[in-house]
C-alpha cells in the first residue's frame, strides 16, 4: 500500500490543477462558515436566538456546521472525478497494469484518494467548526454533538464513492461531471421528494438524503419536527451499506472488465 | 521454460472473434515476431498477456507460473501507444513507472540517454512530438534492463533515423540475449532479428514456431546474359531447378534444394551462355508471408 500511495503522489505532486481544486474546496469550508456566522449573529437574529438557542454555540456548533458544509461537497466529488478520468483519458490505467500493478492496486489507489480526501475535508471543518464556535458562539469548547461531523463525513463518503462509480463506469471526465452534478443538485432530492410525497419515509434512504436527513438546519430542523423518519441508526446503516455497494461495483468493474 | 505460454485463448469484442483458439510458447533468448495484417489481432492477443483484456477462454503463463504484477514487472512492454500523463515530464512520467515496476530511479538517466531524449526529459509529455512520446516509451520499456521485452509496432510515428535507431536498438537488444516478443505488421522490421514466429490473420494462428523450420524461404538465383530467353531455356533443364521466369532484366530461378551458384556459372558457360549477373537471394519474410495468409484465404 505504501508503494502505491507513492505512486499517486508522484502523479499529482506537480499537478497543478489538483491543488488548486483541493485548495479552493477546502477554503471554502472556513469561508462560508465564517461568512455565515457573521451574517447570522446580528441583533435581529439574537432575537431568534433566544427561543432556539445560538446555532453557533457549543454544542450546537457541530451540527450547524455540518450542515452547513454538506452542500459544499461537491467540488470533493468533481477533484475525485478528475483524478480518476484523468487515468481514462492518458490511457495510464491500463499502463499501471501493464508495468506490474494488480487491477485491484489500482482501486486501491483510487480508495486511498477517496479516504483521504474526506479525512482531510473532516479534520479542515474540525478545525472550522471549533474556530467559529469559539468566537461567534458563547460557550466553551465541548465535543458533545461531534456525531453530526461524522455523519457528515459519512455522507460525504458516500458522495466520493459515488463519483467514482461514475468515473469508473463513464471514463470520460465531461459526461462523469455532468451526471455527478446532475445527480447531486437534482435526482436525489427529486426522486427523494416524490417518494416521500407517494411512497412514505422509505423516500428519506436514497444515498445523499440519508446523510441530508440527519444533518437537518438546526432551527428549522427543530421547527419541523421529524415524524416522517427512521431512527438516526438507520440512515447511517444505510450510508454504510451505499459506500460497500458502491466500492464493490467498481471492484466489480474493474477487475472484471477490459481496461 | 517458455517465457509465455498461450493455451487455446479466445477473444471477442461482440459478434467479433478477435482471437480464436490460440496456443503457442515463446522460448526463453528467442526474438518472437507476431505478425499479422492490421486488424489480425496481435494487440489483442498482447493486450491479454498483459491483463489490460481479458480473454473469454483460455489461459497462459509467465515465467512458467499463473500471470501476476509480479511477472509483468520483470517485463518491458510497450503495447499499442505510449501511455503517460500528460501534464508531467517525460521524467517525472518514467519515475511513476520505475516505482510500479520497483525499479531504481537512478536507471532513469541511462534509458533516457539511449532514446535521445536527455535534452528534453523535464519538458511536459505534451509538448512531445509523436516520435518523441514513442521514444519515452521505449525509454520506459528499457528502465531497469529486463530480460524480457514486449514490443508492439515499436517504430509507430518513428522518422527514418528513428526507426533505423530502434531497428538496431533491437537487434542488440536480441544479441545481448533477451526474449523480445515483437508484433508488428511491418515484416521488414522482424525479418532479420526474429528465430520465431507466429502469424495471425483473422485471430486465427496460421503457424507458429522457429522461423527456418515454418517458413519456406527457400533460396533463389538472379542471373542475367545477353539473351535472357535462352539462359531461362537452359536453367530450365538444370538438375534440381523447379521454375524459371524473366522478370525485367533478370532471370529468376528457383530450386528444390539451395542451389550452387558456381555450378551453375559452369553449367551456363558450358552452353555458351556467359552471365553478367549472378546472385543467390532468398525469398524476402513478406513474399513467404503473402503467400502463407493468402494460402489461408484461399
Amino acid at each position: 500500500m505504501k508503494q502505491i500511495i507513492y505512486t499517486e503522489w508522484l502523479k499529482v505532486k506537480t499537478y497543478r490543477t489538483f491543488w488548486a481544486m483541493l485548495l479552493l474546496a477546502l477554503i471554502i469550508i472556513p469561508a462560508a462558515n465564517f461568512l455565515g456566522a457573521d451574517k447570522l449573529s446580528g441583533q435581529q437574529f439574537k432575537q431568534v436566538s433566544k427561543m432556539f438557542g445560538n446555532p453557533f454555540s457549543f454544542p450546537d456548533i457541530w451540527l450547524t456546521m455540518a450542515s452547513m458544509n454538506s452542500y459544499m461537497s461537491l467540488l470533493f466529488g468533481l477533484l475525485l472525478i478528475i483524478l480518476v478520468t484523468n487515468e481514462y483519458t492518458y490511457r495510464t490505467n491500463r499502463q499501471n497494469v501493464i508495468d506490474g500493478w494488480e487491477r485491484r492496486d489500482f482501486v486501491y489507489a483510487k480508495l486511498f484518494w477517496l479516504l483521504a480526501i474526506s479525512v482531510t475535508t473532516l479534520l479542515v471543518a474540525t478545525i472550522s467548526a471549533t474556530l467559529v464556535g469559539v468566537i461567534y458562539g458563547e460557550k466553551s469548547f465541548s465535543l458533545e454533538g461531534y456525531q453530526y461531523m461524522l455523519y457528515y463525513f459519512l455522507q460525504l463518503n458516500v458522495m466520493l464513492t459515488i463519483a467514482l462509480l461514475i468515473s469508473v463506469l463513464v471514463k470520460r471526465a465531461g459526461l462523469a461531471i455532468v451526471l455527478f452534478i446532475a445527480y447531486n443538485i437534482m435526482v436525489d432530492q427529486l426522486l427523494s421528494s416524490v417518494l416521500k410525497k407517494y411512497v412514505g419515509a422509505i423516500g428519506g434512504l436514497l444515498p445523499l438524503q440519508s446523510g441530508d436527513e440527519i444533518l437537518p438546519w438546526p432551527m428549522f430542523g427543530k421547527m419541523i419536527g421529524s415524524d416522517n423518519q427512521y431512527d438516526t441508526y438507520v440512515y447511517v446503516t444505510v450510508m454504510f451499506a451505499y459506500i460497500t455497494l458502491g466500492i464493490y461495483l467498481v471492484f466489480r468493474k474493474i477487475l472484471k472488465s477490459d481496461l | 521454460m517458455p517465457i509465455l505460454s498461450l493455451k487455446n485463448v479466445s477473444k471477442k469484442y461482440g459478434p467479433v472473434q478477435a482471437l480464436s483458439d490460440i496456443s503457442f510458447d515463446v522460448p526463453a533468448g528467442s526474438v518472437f515476431g507476431v505478425l499479422g495484417p492490421n486488424g489480425s489481432g496481435k494487440t489483442t492477443l498482447l493486450g491479454i498477456v498483459t491483463d489490460v483484456l481479458k480473454a473469454d477462454t483460455g489461459s497462459f503463463t509467465l515465467f512458467d507460473k499463473a500471470p501476476t504484477g509480479r511477472e509483468r514487472r520483470q517485463i518491458g512492454t510497450l503495447l499499442e501507444t505510449p501511455n503517460f500523463y500528460h501534464y508531467l515530464s517525460g521524467y517525472k512520467n518514467l519515475e511513476i513507472a520505475a516505482a510500479i515496476k520497483h525499479r531504481d530511479k537512478e536507471d532513469i538517466g541511462r534509458v533516457l540517454d539511449i532514446c535521445g531524449l536527455t535534452q528534453r526529459q523535464h519538458s511536459p509529455f505534451k509538448t512531445y512530438s509523436l516520435g518523441m512520446k514513442q521514444r519515452l516509451a521505449l525509454a520506459s520499456v528499457l528502465l531497469g534492463d529486463p530480460d524480457v521485452l514486449i514490443l508492439d509496432e515499436p517504430t509507430n510515428g518513428l522518422d527514418p533515423s528513428g526507426i533505423a535507431e530502434v531497428r538496431s536498438l533491437v537487434r542488440k537488444l536480441a544479441d545481448s540475449g533477451k526474449t523480445i516478443i515483437l508484433a508488428s505488421h511491418l515484416l521488414d522490421e522482424v525479418e532479420k532479428v526474429c528465430t520465431h514466429v507466429a502469424i495471425i490473420r483473422s485471430g486465427k494462428l496460421l503457424l507458429s514456431g522457429a522461423v527456418n523450420e515454418v517458413i519456406s524461404r527457400n533460396d533463389f538465383v538472379e542471373l542475367s546474359a545477353a539473351d535472357n530467353n535462352a539462359l531461362k531455356a537452359a536453367l530450365l533443364q538444370y538438375p534440381g531447378c523447379t521454375n524459371a521466369e524473366v522478370s525485367g532484366e533478370i532471370v529468376k530461378a528457383f530450386f528444390a534444394v539451395p542451389p550452387d551458384a558456381a555450378a551453375i556459372n559452369s553449367y551456363c558457360a558450358q552452353r555458351g551462355i556467359w552471365l553478367n549477373h549472378l546472385q543467390r537471394r532468398k525469398k524476402s519474410l513478406e513474399t513467404a508471408f503473402l503467400e502463407i495468409t493468402n494460402h489461408a484465404t484461399s
